[in-house]
């Protein structure tokens, strides 16, 4: 069976600017009529309650912290992905499953175990992964930040127990495990460095390199502005239409 | 018994564009001096609150229970805000009427004869209208809306286990929606008017089948 939609994937280290990239993305194919759909990682209203109170507690391990996480894909993926890859439109997902071969594989669950888990979601037609060098991200989150969570510095493991130290090491296994994928052709990198503008160019060109928008179908103008007027957009004294009654 | 009022029904699916229309045709009625008044499903205030509350526990109730409910509703508004206006001269524009409330049933296996005989007793329309839309357009309109994720299962059919997936049920149910709204609106004498046209061109046409019931009410807005 023919794959049905278009599915990108953006991917890569905190700080990375994929998601401030993959907004853009969203706002461009918007602007061109384009059905679209932009997601992100762990946000799966019903899932997050339980995620929080499971960090907040630090009661995650490393399977449940994999397993919880995988249940927030599958509800968006059923209910958001899932959807509208049916109707043939364009899925953006902020982290896709390659995060949690990233951080589940960090904490030593084995890829074979994870890649299982995420077995219903298929390989995207566009992974990018925003390559910047592991200082530039760590600087970018640990500086003017007094603290870290728990489990974002990867504290739950037990490497160290400076949080920032904790961190460094979390994000080079991360960093490690990209690049490893990168290697394997299931993403493309793209140079991550610059300002937001050459990095949206840089988007942007990967993007028609790799995607074929032709049998995507545009959205009628007559509905893309009906979603934006209203009343007021409309003055009843000069409107000629409609016949009589002026 | 004529009423000094006038009633106008505006009916569709959702997303089809019927609370904006209403609310342009309210408005330029307003600008030409008729004063007007909406009501519409679940908006009363026996029920209101309750309906939209509890949207899920009411979308698996019984199609009896729930037709009972909706016309309690309905019948609410009718007796403490429509008649009333429609005795003192306003026109009444209703978001939704008696048709949605029975086909919505009648395609899930409801009786459509029954549904109809608990609204015998409510005004007839002076004008009704029904908006429509081909199903993907209603999708395209509910995407770039980026209202996707407020797509409910009933709306999309998904009781109806048409497909798994929701937007593709969704496509179904409202081919069969679509088709039942348009035998609805022959047997009531409805003016069917489609929604691919821009916004202005819709009201336009709302506002042709609208004249004639309104134009000894019409007063003008500026110097011609």
């Amino acid at each position: 069976m023919a794959k049905k939609g278009i599915l990108i994937a953006v991917e890569g280290m905190d700080g990375s600017g994929k998601s401030t990239q993959a907004k853009l993305l969203y706002h461009w194919l918007r602007a061109k009529g384009l059905p679209v759909y932009h997601t992100e990682w762990n946000s799966s209203k019903i899932v997050k309650e339980a995620t929080k109170m499971g960090k907040s507690a630090r009661r995650l391990l490393p399977i449940t912290f994999h397993l919880i996480h995988a249940a927030d894909f599958a509800d968006r993926w059923a209910r958001q992905i899932e959807p509208v890859l049916e109707i043939d439109g364009i899925v953006i997902c902020d982290r896709y499953k390659y995060t949690a071969l990233a951080r589940d594989g960090s904490r030593t669950v084995p890829a074979e175990v994870i890649e299982a888990t995420y077995a219903f979601a298929r390989e995207p037609d566009l992974t990018l992964y925003f390559d910047v060098p592991v200082d530039v991200s760590f600087d970018r989150i640990a500086k003017g930040r007094p603290k870290l969570k728990y489990y974002e510095a990867g504290m739950d493991m037990g490497w160290t127990t400076d949080p920032f130290e904790s961190y460094r090491i979390f994000q080079g296994k991360v960093s490690d495990i990209y690049s490893g994928l990168v290697e394997q052709g299931r993403m493309v990198s793209l140079d991550a460095l610059g300002t937001v503008a050459e990095v949206q160019s840089r988007v942007r060109e990967a993007f028609q390199k790799n995607i074929d928008l032709s049998k995507v179908q545009t959205i009628d103008q007559t509905d893309r502005l009906a979603q934006n007027l209203s009343e007021s957009d409309i003055d009843w004294l000069t409107y000629a239409g409609g016949g009589e009654g002026k | 018994m004529s009423r000094a009022g006038k009633l106008i029904v505006i009916e569709g699916p959702d997303h089809v564009g019927r609370t904006l229309h209403t609310r342009l045709l309210s408005a330029r009625l307003k600008a030409h001096g008729i004063a007007t008044h909406t009501i519409g499903l679940a908006r009363s205030d026996l029920m209101g609150i309750l309906v939209k509350s509890r949207t899920a526990d009411i979308h698996q109730l019984n199609w009896r229970t729930r037709s009972l409910l909706y016309a309690t509703d309905l019948h609410d508004q009718i007796k403490h805000e429509a008649e009333p206006l429609l005795d003192a001269g306003f026109v009444v524009i209703a978001d939704r009427y008696t048709i949605t409330p029975r086909i919505r049933e009648e395609v899930r296996g409801g009786d459509g004869n029954w549904i109809d005989s608990l609204y015998s007793e409510v005004p007839s329309p002076d004008a009704v209208i029904i908006l429509h839309a081909g199903p993907r357009r209603l999708l395209n309109r509910i995407m770039f809306g980026e209202r996707l994720e407020a797509l409910n299962h009933f709306e999309a059919g998904m009781d109806l286990a048409l497909s798994p997936s929701i937007t593709s049920s969704f496509l179904q149910y409202q081919k069969t929606m679509r088709q039942a709204f348009q035998t609805a609106g022959v047997k009531a004498g409805a003016t069917l008017i489609p929604t691919r046209l821009t916004v202005e061109q819709v009201h336009d046409k709302i506002w042709e089948s609208v004249h004639s019931v309104v134009s000894d009410m019409i007063q003008p807005i500026g110097e011609a």
